[in-house]
């Protein structure tokens, strides 16, 4: 289509053409957008309307009436301390108003006639193109001859581009050893580990938590760690726990401590199925089995749990005696080295 | 602009005295700028310029007018909220959460929707035209893709519209993400977790952009200058870019008589099309009122302030998010171990699809020339049913999000309907499979039959088992006779217009 | 006791109809003890439950409440309910949870099969068989919404959601919906752990706490719904639906309204006459064979 045709109307080709408009009564085969012909009446301007035209100017008044009172009605309900559904609804009777009284308008009353526009060519004349390209060697020679100047530019916006990059470095601090210990890594080596808090601080006594019961610790003075929620689960003696070889010596009075961040996206695990010993995250569905050291047995997680060493201290509160037995948390690329 | 020519005088036959005397202020104002810059011409242009009309070229607009909307109502937010993560103690009026710690994003998003008059209204017309933003922008490409109009010498267009629904999406994001309740923290950390999974980079990724490890310090910060400001920006600009490519090419049209690849049939912008987009933008702005007014949105006071440890049942992204979350639901515990590193399982659902998503999006008009070997110019969109191939492939890829969506909401449709959430994820996992191709089919059949009525032949321009031939070479056997008819179709052109 | 389940008799069905478990079908109802049972407890009323549950309890959890097994080793047909207490037997009762037509049913609310001077029987021959928790009488007078929130968002909202809709569990089970439950039955339930759900003891959650909670509890029977229609108060997914189901559809009806023109219009290409209409369709055509060309 690159060769633009003759306008069908002697006017110049970049102006739209506007013919006289004899009204047709043949439909179109192929036409997906006409509508079916009906009585025309030319007085108004507009065409075949089942109302009259008189009917239509009032009904555009009367929106922009109505606008005109939502309006007002929305100042006073503001002045008088405002109510959220009265404001929506009073803003959309106004805005709404408006714009069905301008559409009507429009349909009705402004010229609705087709025109019909050529498409000139949007591609370049070969003598454009040509011009164009005389006039960028032309300049560019001035450029390339100097070799030395235009090499060393390159290296000086390159080095600039580099040294540029360097400030995004501070955006955050190196991603180190935080991804893969939590703050009960500290427990290791002390004797008397890291003991385990609730959410207010206060430790916690195994006889407090009941069987059937689960409640959400943290490491002592790390309340508010990202990364550290525990889940303490206090399990059915009828319920046999299957942990990990080694892990046995983890339980104090059949509790069994795991992070509470899903393996998956990192989710809170909050939801307990006491009677089945299931853990499932909300977010994604992935289901844990608490009683078989929490090994994922549904949904898109792939790695268990990580367990807490529980134990007690002299004093009779839980603690931890080591980190979680894995990172918390999602995946990454070298969480296992 | 020289004096002979007045603005507007010809082009307006309606001479009545009583408008001219008010005329007078107005077109010394227009002088006085023609004077300097000039522009009648161009301006006289632009009242000119002729849209083709057919409803479904008006939906882009209306994601334009959303997006204007969210201007508005975005900025009078900006006023109130406080983009803080410091720790503070709300007092406002809503009682049960009076004494409650949380972060100064939170307790100005709260005092935003309790105390600040007029501000519930606005923040949630700002919720349901985020919501109707990316929903109109997918009709739109809907009505793109399916009519073929992003065909050269569209692409371009089409590249710039992708990355507008993209942007879009983020910004959603962001901006859900802002207020630092519950449901928008543990939307952020499934985004961290996200990033976290990407190869080699993700823990530097996630580092930089969060400001540390999870939930970080900065994040909130960060995000809202994107959301208010480097996100807007880009899409203005882009949105520019779009409009004055519309403008630059001109719009499609339907074939219809007198509707030639040559031309443009249909309305002036003065007055009356641009009375009609006037109309609409108000039309949009009081549906979204009403939505806003009338239907709750995010009650982030039922949520509660943001707390790592905590999580509610049923916490879903917004829709334009949610096919990614049910694509992390569906996807079966696997994921890629291997000398001690990993590639963690979300990977895969979130990061490879998405970016296959857009990589399709991004790719599919030049996948679509190579492979039917259509390198002409097309002004005339077809009609889906002309198109059975195309058409059967896009249903089957809207099948195949739906899909992805409904997994999303697992756990509310089986809390709805009674099921069991594994039963509802299972199958989804296998509709994932079944259901698309299904409907490909389908359509593909329904179309040849709405053609066949029509008595007009399908263009169903390749054989199917041609298509690997044609992504490896090319432009398949044929071609030659292709462009020959290329070449015909000037000549044909030319008497058509005579 | 005070029973206010009068609210409760509201014909109003859940949804959740029996599901059977995918795990083996078997409900596995189990009360686990937290404190001590009433002690003492009126010897009449005790007799009078102790009737009425020979008649309607006996066939599942036995005669002494220790269950009643099937074939396999577990209590199957019914669980062992000696330590119950007041709390569990009046939770299942006053919901209508029990009792079951069918062992393997999951137990969902409906009308209370026994009226309330029963269910007090009941309640005081189940708390006699062991050392259950006791019913907690709470008085909402003092109770701080803001306190009970914590408590909620803490210890509940995972399963039962932020808004007390109730959630999605595994295989099958549910947590269901607070918008029925009464104070009573909240803190009953609380203390019990009915079904699946957890026991939360005095050690998590103190008598001042549990007071709030029921509040909040209550308070999210009728939330403030500020923002205008509640529609489920589930999060974005019903949002979603609402924006394509109502923002989209209403959006393109304007665009369809505006779009498309009145019954009558003027024809394109008025000036041409059938000959050019003739070639224009032939163009067309001529198009479509470019791009049909590579077919044979």
């Amino acid at each position: 289509m690159t060769d633009p045709t003759e306008p069908p109307d002697p006017t110049e080709p970049p102006e739209p053409t506007e013919p006289p408009e004899p009204p047709q009564d043949r439909p179109w085969e192929d036409e997906p957008l006409e509508q079916p012909a009906g009585p025309e009446d030319p007085a108004s301007g507009a065409h075949g309307a089942p109302r009259s035209a008189a009917t239509a100017e009032a009904l555009a008044a009367t929106c922009f009436l109505a606008a005109a009172l939502a309006a007002i009605g929305l100042g006073v309900v503001y002045w008088q301390g405002g109510q959220t559904q009265l404001e929506g609804l009073l803003l959309a009777v106004a805005t709404g108003g408006i714009g069905v009284g301008i559409v009507v308008w429009a349909k009705r009353f402004m010229p609705d006639e087709e025109v019909i526009e050529e498409r000139e060519p949007l591609a370049s004349s070969e003598e454009e193109i040509a011009e164009f390209n005389a006039d960028f060697v032309h300049g560019e020679q001035s450029l390339v001859g100097r070799r030395i100047l235009v090499g060393s530019l390159g290296a000086a916006l390159a080095a600039l581009g580099a040294a540029l990059l360097f400030p995004i470095r501070s955006l955050g601090p190196r991603p180190g050893r935080g991804l893969k210990e939590t703050a009960y890594a500290k427990a290791k080596g002390r004797r008397r580990g890291i003991r385990l808090v609730r959410a207010d601080g206060g430790p916690i006594k195994p006889a407090e938590l009941p069987v059937d019961g689960v409640l959400t610790a943290f490491p002592e003075d790390h309340t508010h760690d990202g990364d550290a929620p525990t889940l303490l689960i206090r399990t059915r003696a009828s319920q046999k726990l299957e942990l990990q070889h080694g892990r046995a010596a983890w339980v104090v009075d059949g509790i069994v401590a795991y992070s509470k961040l899903c393996t998956h996206v990192g989710c809170p695990v909050g939801l307990y199925q006491a009677g089945e010993g299931l853990l499932l995250c909300p977010c994604h569905q992935s289901t844990f089995n608490v009683l078989k050291g929490a090994e994922p047995i549904f949904g898109p997680a792939t790695r268990p749990l990580p367990q807490l060493p529980l134990a007690v201290d002299d004093e009779g509160y839980l603690i931890a005696t080591a980190d979680f037995s894995a990172p918390v948390g999602p995946g990454f690329w070298d969480r296992d080295r | 602009m020289s004096a002979q020519s007045p603005p507007r005088g010809p082009t307006v036959p309606r001479t009545r005295a009583k408008k001219a005397a008010g005329r007078t202020a107005t077109f010394r104002g227009a002088r006085w700028v023609d004077e300097r810059i000039g522009g009648a011409k161009f301006a006289r242009t632009a009242l000119n310029k002729v849209f083709p009309d057919h409803w479904s070229f008006m939906i882009g607009e209306l994601a334009l007018y959303c997006f204007v909307t969210l201007l508005l109502t975005g900025t009078y937010l900006t006023f109130f909220f406080d983009p803080s993560t410091e720790t503070t103690t709300y007092h406002g009026s809503y009682a049960p959460l009076r004494g409650v710690e949380m972060t100064r994003a939170y307790r100005s998003a709260l005092e935003l929707s309790f105390d600040v008059r007029a501000g519930l209204v606005m923040r949630q017309i700002h919720h349901w035209a985020a919501l109707l933003f990316l929903a109109t922008i997918v009709v739109h490409l809907a009505r793109v893709f399916f009519t073929g109009a992003f065909r050269k010498p569209r692409e371009l267009n089409w590249i710039i519209g992708v990355t507008l629904l993209t942007l879009a999406i983020f910004n959603g994001f962001a901006g859900y993400s802002l207020l630092d309740d519950q449901l928008s923290g543990t939307g952020l950390r499934i985004a961290y977790s996200i990033a976290l999974s990407i190869p080699l980079v993700g823990t530097w990724v996630t580092s930089l952009l969060f400001g540390g490890e999870f939930p970080g310090a900065d994040i909130i910060e960060r995000l809202y200058v994107i959301h208010i400001l480097l996100i807007p920006a880009a899409i203005t600009v882009l949105l520019a870019g779009h409009l004055y490519l519309v403008v630059r090419q001109k719009h499609t049209q339907f074939p219809g008589p007198g509707r030639r690849e040559d031309n443009v049939v249909g309305e002036r912008m003065w007055p009356t099309y641009a009375a009609k987009a006037v109309g609409l933008l108000f039309l949009t702005v009081s549906v979204l009122s009403m939505l806003g007014g009338l239907v709750q949105i995010n009650p982030i006071w039922v949520f509660g302030p943001f707390d790592p440890a905590q999580v509610s049942s049923a916490s879903q992204p917004d829709w334009y998010m949610g096919w990614l979350d049910g694509a992390l639901r569906i996807m079966p515990g696997w994921e890629i171990r291997a000398f001690g590193f990993s590639i963690p399982n979300p990977f895969f659902p979130a990061v490879l699809l998405a970016g296959l998503t857009f990589g399709l999006l991004y790719a599919w008009p030049f996948l679509e020339a190579r492979v039917t070997g259509d390198h002409d110019l097309h002004h005339l969109d077809d009609r889906p049913r002309q198109r059975p191939v195309r058409t059967a492939l896009g249903v089957a890829t809207i099948s195949f999000y739906a899909i992805c969506f409904l997994g999303g909401a697992s756990d509310v449709l089986s809390t709805t309907f009674g099921l069991s959430v594994n039963a509802v994820l299972w199958t989804m996992r296998f509709a994932l499979f079944i259901v698309p191709p299904i409907m490909a089919w389908a359509t593909y059949r329904l179309c040849k039959e709405l053609s066949a009525r029509d008595g007009v032949p399908t263009a169903s321009q390749v054989d199917w088992r041609e298509i690997p031939h044609r992504l490896r070479h090319g432009s398949g056997p044929d071609d030659g006779d292709a462009d020959e008819n290329e070449d015909d179709d000037d000549p044909a052109a030319a008497p058509a217009a005579s | 006791m005070n029973h206010a389940d009068q609210p409760e008799r509201r014909h109003r069905r859940h949804r959740r109809l029996a599901l059977v478990s995918v795990l083996g079908g078997v409900v596995g109802l189990t009360f686990l003890v937290v404190g001590r049972a009433p002690a003492g407890a009126d010897s009449d009323l005790e007799a009078h439950g102790r009737s009425l549950y020979l008649e309607g309890c006996v066939s599942c959890h036995g005669t002494k409440g220790q269950g009643v097994g099937g074939s396999g080793g577990d209590n199957e047909r019914g669980p062992r309910i000696t330590d119950a207490g007041a709390a569990g037997a009046y939770y299942m009762l006053s919901t209508g949870r029990m009792p079951l037509n069918d062992p393997n049913e999951q137990p969902h609310r409906k009308d209370p099969a026994y009226g309330p001077k029963d269910i007090d029987a009941l309640v005081a021959f189940v708390a006699s068989l062991g050392h259950g928790p006791a019913l907690t009488k709470v008085d909402l007078a003092d109770a701080s919404l803001a306190n009970g929130g914590l408590v909620f968002r803490a210890d509940c909202q995972a399963c039962h959601s932020a808004s007390g809709s109730g959630g999605a569990l595994s295989y099958g089970r549910a947590a269901p919906s607070l918008r029925e439950a009464t104070p009573e039955q909240v803190a009953a339930a609380v203390r019990s752990g009915p079904g699946q759900m957890p026991v939360f003891g005095q050690g998590d959650v103190d008598r001042k706490q549990l007071r709030d909670l029921v509040a909040y509890v209550q308070y999210l029977r009728h939330p403030s719904d500020r923002g205008g229609l509640a529609i489920g108060r589930v999060g974005p997914v019903p949002e979603g639906f609402v924006a394509w189901s109502v923002g989209v559809v209403l959006l393109l009806a304007c665009v369809f309204w505006i779009g498309t023109r009145s019954p009558i219009r003027s024809r394109p290409g008025a000036n041409a006459d059938a000959d050019a209409d003739a070639d224009a369709d032939a163009h067309t055509n001529a198009d479509s064979d470019a791009d049909v060309g590579s077919e044979p």
